[in-house]
């Protein structure tokens, strides 16, 4: 099983690339109703990314002290995945102000945001996902990454259980706000089979 | 209706148990944050009847609960239909409930991770949110006594048993990052090393013991005379290290100079003896020519040598030149 070669025909990518686009796009249409701004959609990227260029990428992120991330895990009909969300720390003065926060912006509020953020920009996206796959999914608790522990640990702890990631990346950004956010929905490779089996049906 | 989808009343009566007997917060809110549904584990935690709380506005029963904040939450699950959350990292409790266990527990309250869920109506429209409250308690006690043991061994990993003193790898750590604290910053520190004078001596007149006192009461004048930026670490057997950050050589001087002072009258006793003994101290500020912290070091070094040449029990200066001298 670990040897077998997961891959992405270029139908099922467009499969995922549709049904991200619209997932994306429901869930902006309510953060931008919820903050009355105007969100700017991406195109997505969807990629099959090796254990090691998840690992470099997570690195990246952790090497530069000014960038924080929120994880979320989340499981349906057999596919668990998990939801990342990386900040930009000089988004914060920003999105404290759509957020409608006042005050001095201290490591508490920040983590006030994040959270905020991600519950937003994670459910809304995955409330889009469900809804196209007829899945439902549960949701752990959001995590914010390297507060209680080191980003490099989390990665060298878990690189042996998996080695190819199905990502789903979605850059968000707000139009006359500096707020850029990059939401990463990872999923492992027992779960891409299963998901490409659920999503093949959206072929037909 | 066809008869599967049909609830029987006994299904309905065990659900709706199972729901209140659930050791899982579940409150159910309209829009108005008015609540229609408050389970066992709300009414046990809190002390108030379903009866008393129906109806009534939440945050007028719990004004201890963040109302800007927690509104703000509420909201954003009925417009975006989808899930909130609130993590004990972020705000340790929304209800202040005591702990469960209020005699064995180590927390006072109870620590909470809150869901707060989009309820949909018949019409699929969202009217109502059910708020979930999870007690987290023993993970997140677990996880602080965690932290509270790493910086222990941390402590005691950077610690010198017998002085209280940085060890030698960690101070030489310290040393090497006001190195590069100092490149950047265009600054001067000063380094100052010294030992004991004639310390194999008393260990071999006194024995180890008294040579291990007297290493335990420098380290405590040497701790008594620092200031609160300065770092000071056990460097070898009887040999320590000073880093006077932002000070030059010349406030190095005087530092040195009040230290030598202190430990040249102070007498040491141990069991019926007492000891008289002396330090010599090299200093060296950060200058030109000094490429790296292991240079700096060795600057100290040979000022340190130049006291031991000159007579001992006293401070010097690094020189350019004092290399050659004495060779």
């Amino acid at each position: 099983m670990s040897d077998q070669v997961v891959e992405l025909n270029d139908d099922l990518r467009d499969v995922y690339q549709e049904v991200t686009n619209v997932a994306m796009g429901q869930a902006a249409d309510r953060l931008a109703r919820l903050l009355d701004v105007f969100v700017v959609l991406p195109i997505p990227n969807v990629n099959i990314l090796e254990a090691s260029e998840l690992q470099m990428a997570l690195q990246a992120a952790s090497d530069n002290e000014s960038v924080s991330a929120v994880c979320q895990g989340f499981i349906g009909k057999g596919v668990a995945g998990e939801a990342l969300l990386i900040f930009n720390d000089s988004s914060f003065n920003d999105i404290a102000k759509l957020m409608k926060y006042r005050g001095e912006i201290d490591d508490a509020v920040q983590l006030e945001l994040e959270m905020d953020i991600a519950s937003i920009l994670i459910g809304a996206f995955l409330n889009g996902l469900a809804e196209q796959l007829d899945m439902s999914f549960s949701q752990g608790h959001p995590v914010v990454l390297g507060q209680h522990c080191d980003i490099k640990d989390l990665i060298t702890a878990n690189a042996a259980r998996w080695k190819k990631v199905l990502t789903l990346e979605i850059n968000y950004t707000i139009q006359d706000h500096n707020i850029n956010c990059d939401l990463l929905l990872l999923f492992s490779d027992d779960s891409i089979d299963r998901l490409n089996e659920i999503a093949s049906y959206l072929l037909e | 209706m066809p008869a599967e989808t049909k609830l029987d009343i006994s299904e309905f009566h065990w659900m709706m148990d199972m729901l209140q007997t659930i050791d899982v917060g579940l409150v159910v809110l309209n829009e108005k944050y008015e609540v229609d549904i408050w389970n066992s584990f709300m009414e046990n935690h809190s002390g108030l009847e379903p009866g008393y709380v129906k109806g009534k506005v939440l945050f007028d029963m719990f004004p201890e609960v963040p109302r800007e904040w927690f509104c703000h939450k509420i909201d954003s699950v009925f417009q975006l239909h989808s899930r909130a959350f609130t993590t004990w990292e972020q705000r340790p409790y929304v209800f202040k409930f005591k702990n469960y266990r209020t005699i064995t527990g180590t927390a006072e309250f109870m620590y909470q991770n809150i869901t707060i869920i989009p309820l949909l109506s018949l019409s699929g429209e969202v009217d109502h949110v059910c708020i979930l409250v999870y007690d987290v308690t023993d993970a997140a006690t677990n996880k602080a006594q965690l932290e509270h043991a790493n910086k222990k061994l941390e402590v005691l990993s950077q610690t010198d048993r017998l002085t209280q003193l940085y060890n030698r790898g960690h101070w030489e750590d310290c040393l090497t990052k006001e190195f590069q604290r100092c490149q950047r910053s265009r600054l001067t520190s000063s380094l100052i090393m010294f030992d004991i004078d004639h310390f194999k001596k008393v260990n071999d007149t006194y024995g180890h013991q008294a040579g291990d006192e007297v290493i335990r009461v420098t380290s405590k004048i040497l701790r008594d005379t620092l200031r609160q930026t300065d770092i000071a670490g056990r460097y070898g057997g009887e040999e320590f290290g000073v880093i006077l950050v932002d000070t030059n050589a010349q406030d190095a001087y005087t530092f040195a100079e009040r230290l030598r002072e202190a430990i040249q009258s102070i007498t040491v006793k141990y069991e019926a003896l007492e000891i008289n003994y002396t330090i010599s101290i090299g200093i060296a500020e950060i200058a030109a020519g000094i490429q790296d912290h292991t240079t700096w070091l060795e600057r100290s070094d040979i000022a340190l040598y130049h006291c031991k040449r000159n007579g001992r029990n006293c401070s010097t200066v690094f020189r350019p030149g004092m290399e050659a001298e004495g060779h």
